[in-house]
């Protein structure tokens, strides 16, 4: 072969030797000695929220490079099986969804027992007695309603169900939400509430949007009169300007507890625990505040326009059961849809 | 396109190709016979078709292969027990085929108008109508949402005139438009080309005989164009079933599924416990739907070749002149302007309700979404993958191009088919694709999955613009160098691919600029670390962010008009030398 196509045919093996270097490049990555510690957080957080977190932890403990995954938690949860049946999780932290998800992943061994010194600063029912997840902000599910359009929020669940909202509620998908999907079993278990109930929000039509920031979106530019909403949303948007108000329903709060958990299959246990117990620790849940939400700790503060929580009828209700009626009560909410 | 110099003595106007109107006739030189079978393969050009068939196997069959396999597994067809699979396969074909024709008519229209008539500024009319195309259909609906929202500029102008109706662009039918909105820009280009291969002297001949101008057209124009018709509604067609982020955004509010959507559910749902089966039978079904739509295609006589140099008849306006001004110039400001308006009013406001007034007005949320570490490691992600992409995509669609117009060998028909099926795939059977063979390959929940899978998509656009070029280029010049004493690999490389070279740049930078907004693709292959800029804007706009979601989507579009217009412009320009 002469110069000039020796020089030109090993372009044309570019596509093959970048894809097969590749195969050995993953498992290359951050096995470097110099390299900063890399801390894989999969979370639900909205994406600007989870930003300001890593970057407080950054700044706290050096030489620790946190990359976050951010998706729905059905997405996450997808995504943690498929890994776990190719063997290994990949991620070192979870920080999403709702209780019940962290109680089967610690029956099933997934999640490591947690080594944080501020879970003692907590209210017990926000962590984990057995010590695999703590609690980390406190997201109630409320109605949202925007002041443009009626001046007073329907005062229950029970309401929704009226006439007057027939084809105004917009809600979240409880496939896709975690949230979402903690409330159905929960609403599902409320005496009050139960099965009828269900069938009746259903026939009033609701819009169902993927998760709860849409919701509250739909409420804020009047594209829905009413949403079925975690609270935070709507005083985050109220805060902006939008005309949005959240009303507590007089029959009962479901709220989820986002708690945060390390995997047993992490390497970085240390580093993973550190970031569990920021989260958890006074600095984290004045962040939290500042981010609109409520926080798990006494001593944090209240975020503006919010309640404080002795003020609101949480409910509380017994998560074991919830954990195991929760996918049966996402599927009759599936199946009143079609 | 090009122009051809036709040497008669070694043309045949052999089968013309039917990979759209726009394909160019093949020649065969008639001369000694310039390559020598497989015996020879040795001397060149055997190893450059080696090394492409390995990639095109290792790129296109594998993961192809892989769905195959899963596919067919019995687990795997209990998923067409499930009544959602029927609804959402329904309304994908439904509004798929809707959508291509509406954009086929509307492409034709636009066509005949902009090509034959003399409506004042065409050349301005020609670049706005084409906008809907620079912009990725995600960031096109999220725009239309913007519009049409009940706060939005319409309805709160209906509601100043006094109606009640509030128009909505969610559900079934605002599926179907959108998709029609963001394809007849192809429709166009395809139908555009193929109007400008009709010869003048048969309208010509009609009109001495007495006919008006409109049973010219109904009569001979548009039946001769029929094959170009046909090809822009295949390739619509096709696009449109695949895309995910229309019917994700109009139609899952309203309960309106299609497969992509559904076959995302599937992945993303915790309720499904292994999905992979079930979304590998979907990707099947798919994949036997796009390669009989491709066979289909090559089997169908794409025109009679007709004489060069006449030109088609100037369509006459007259009294119809001032209405279609008129109608032109408000399809450009609704369907292309007003909605990027409403974009960048919702980018420029602080949040959803409040007022639009010069005072709220504020680049926060440009300046906030643009910065946010999510954002600079989206973009970072895209632009590594799309430049990745970009540079094995010219290669490998040059090396493709190259053995199919130069080389002679049996093996070319299948490797045609090879190179350009991932083209009318769905980009949900490539990533599915991908997501089985990438454990396989150890790259599972990394950014090769998705540059692999970039490539395999995105190499028939290198391929088709080095070709049409590299057809045109005689042979000649290639013989000489063969009769200097070179070989036939290197007779090709340095005097035809140095020739298409332009070409295949050309289409790596389409390739470049067409990946770096990629949404249907990236988001079923995303990993930690690898999220990509059109998932980075659709989180955004899942989470709630409208306000910075459509600062991002507004910045991606312009930048997309943008480039693509300049890369239109310089390959014109090229193309006029």
């Amino acid at each position: 072969m002469n110069k000039r196509l020796s020089a030109i045919a090993p372009l044309m093996l570019i596509p093959v030797l970048g894809l097969t270097a590749c195969a050995g490049g993953a498992s290359a990555d951050g096995a470097g000695e110099a390299a900063p510690k890399t801390l894989t957080v999969y979370t639900s957080e909205p994406q600007a929220k989870i930003d300001q977190v890593v970057e407080a932890f950054e700044k706290a403990n050096e030489g620790v490079n946190v990359e976050v995954f951010r998706a729905a938690t059905g997405e996450l949860k997808t995504r943690i099986a498929t890994e776990k049946q190719a063997g290994k999780i990949t991620a070192d932290v979870i920080l999403a969804a709702d209780v019940p998800t962290f109680e089967a992943y610690a029956a099933d061994g997934a999640l490591a027992s947690l080594d944080v010194e501020n879970a003692a600063a907590l209210d017990p029912k926000f962590a984990d007695p057995d010590g695999f997840w703590v609690g980390t902000r406190i997201i109630p599910t409320i109605i949202a309603y925007n002041t443009g359009a009626i001046t007073e929020a329907p005062a229950s669940w029970a309401a929704l169900t009226e006439d007057t909202y027939k084809g105004k509620i917009a809600m979240p998908n409880p496939d896709v939400s975690g949230a979402a999907a903690f409330n159905t079993a929960v609403w599902l278990q409320e005496p009050a509430l139960g099965k009828s109930w269900m069938e009746s929000l259903v026939a009033n039509e609701p819009t169902v949007l993927e998760s709860n920031g849409p919701v509250g979106q739909a409420v804020a530019a009047g594209s829905s009169d009413v949403g079925i909403v975690v609270d935070y949303v709507a005083r985050e948007l109220a805060a902006k300007g939008s005309p949005i108000a959240v009303g507590y329903p007089s029959d009962g709060v479901p709220y989820v507890s986002q708690p945060a958990g390390v995997f047993a299959d992490s390497e970085n246990q240390e580093v993973a625990n550190d970031f569990v117990d920021f989260l958890i620790s006074k600095e984290g849940q004045e962040l939290a505040v500042t981010q609109s939400y409520l926080p798990v700790r006494s001593d944090a503060g209240v975020p503006a326009g919010a309640p404080a929580l002795n003020e609101i009828n949480l409910l509380d209700p017994d998560q074991v059961k919830i954990a195991a009626g929760q996918s049966e009560a996402v599927e009759y909410f599936n199946s009143l849809l079609k | 396109m090009t122009t051809h110099t036709i040497d008669k003595a070694a043309t045949k106007p052999e089968q013309v190709h039917a990979d759209g109107a726009t394909a160019p006739i093949r020649k065969r030189p008639t001369g000694k016979k310039l390559f020598r079978g497989p015996r020879r393969s040795g001397d060149g050009l055997g190893v450059l078709r080696t090394v492409v068939w390995v990639a095109v196997a290792f790129l296109v069959g594998l993961p192809l292969a892989a769905l195959a396999v899963q596919g067919i597994q019995p687990a795997a067809r209990q998923v067409f027990g499930d009544p959602a699979v029927a609804t959402a396969a329904l309304n994908s074909v439904a509004s798929a085929s809707g959508s291509a024709l509406l954009a086929t008519i509307a492409g034709a229209f636009l066509a005949v108008v902009l090509e034959r008539s003399n409506v004042p500024s065409k050349g301005m009319l020609r670049w706005l109508v084409m906008l809907p195309f620079l912009i990725p259909p995600f960031i096109g609906a999220m725009a239309w949402m913007a519009l049409l929202g009940a706060n939005g500029p319409v309805n709160k102008s209906l509601q100043g005139l006094g109606i009640d109706a509030e128009m909505s662009i969610f559900g079934g039918w605002g599926v179907v438009f959108l998709l029609a909105v963001h394809s007849y820009p192809v429709a166009y280009l395809v139908i555009a080309a193929a109007l400008r291969r009709i010869p003048g002297n048969l309208e010509e001949a009609a009109r001495i005989s007495g006919a008006g101008t409109a049973r010219v057209l109904g009569t001979v124009t548009l039946p001769l164009l029929r094959p170009g018709l046909f090809a822009a509604f295949v390739l619509t067609l096709v696009a449109n079933l695949s895309d995910f982020g229309i019917p994700a955004l109009i139609g899952l509010p309203q309960r309106y599924t299609t497969l992509t959507t559904l076959v995302y559910r599937y992945l993303a749902s915790s309720t499904t416990s292994n999905p992979l089966p079930a979304v590998s039978a979907i990707g099947l079904v798919l994949l036997a739907l796009a390669v009989l739509t491709v066979l289909a295609q090559r089997r169908l006589p794409a025109g009679t070749q007709w004489g060069s140099g006449a030109t088609g008849m100037d369509l006459e306006l007259g009294r119809a002149r001032l209405p279609l001004v008129i109608l032109l110039w408000s399809w450009v400001g609704i369907i292309c302007l007003v909605p990027l308006l409403a974009l960048a009013t919702q980018a420029l406001l602080p949040a959803p309700g409040v007022p639009l007034t010069w005072e709220n007005l504020t680049m926060d949320n440009i300046v906030r979404a643009s910065t946010s570490p999510g954002a600079v490691s989206g973009i970072g992600n895209s632009v590594m993958l799309a430049g990745g992409a970009a540079v094995c995509c010219t290669v490998l669609g040059m090396g493709i191009a190259l053995l199919l117009t130069r080389g002679r060998h049996r093996s070319n028909g299948s490797l045609d088919v090879a190179a350009t099926l991932p083209q009318a795939l769905p980009g949900l059977v490539i990533a599915v694709g991908w997501l089985l063979i990438a454990p396989m390959l150890g790259i599972f929940n990394t950014g090769w999955v998705i540059l692999g899978a970039y490539v395999m998509a995105f190499t028939a656009l290198v391929v088709q613009a080095v070709r049409a070029p590299m057809d045109s280029v005689s042979s000649a010049l290639e013989e000489a160098a063969r009769s200097a004493g070179a070989t036939p690999l290197r007779a090709l490389l340095d005097v035809t691919a140095r020739l298409a070279g332009p070409a295949a740049v050309t289409g790596g930078v389409v390739v470049l600029l067409t990946a770096v907004r990629e949404l249907t693709i990236s988001i079923l292959l995303v990993a930690p670390g690898s999220q990509t800029l059109g998932v980075t804007i659709f989180n955004l706009q899942q989470s709630g962010d409208y306000g910075g979601a459509s600062a991002l989507a507004l910045v991606v579009a312009l930048v997309g008009i943008l480039g693509l217009s300049a890369t239109a412009a310089l390959a014109n320009r090229r193309a006029d030398k």
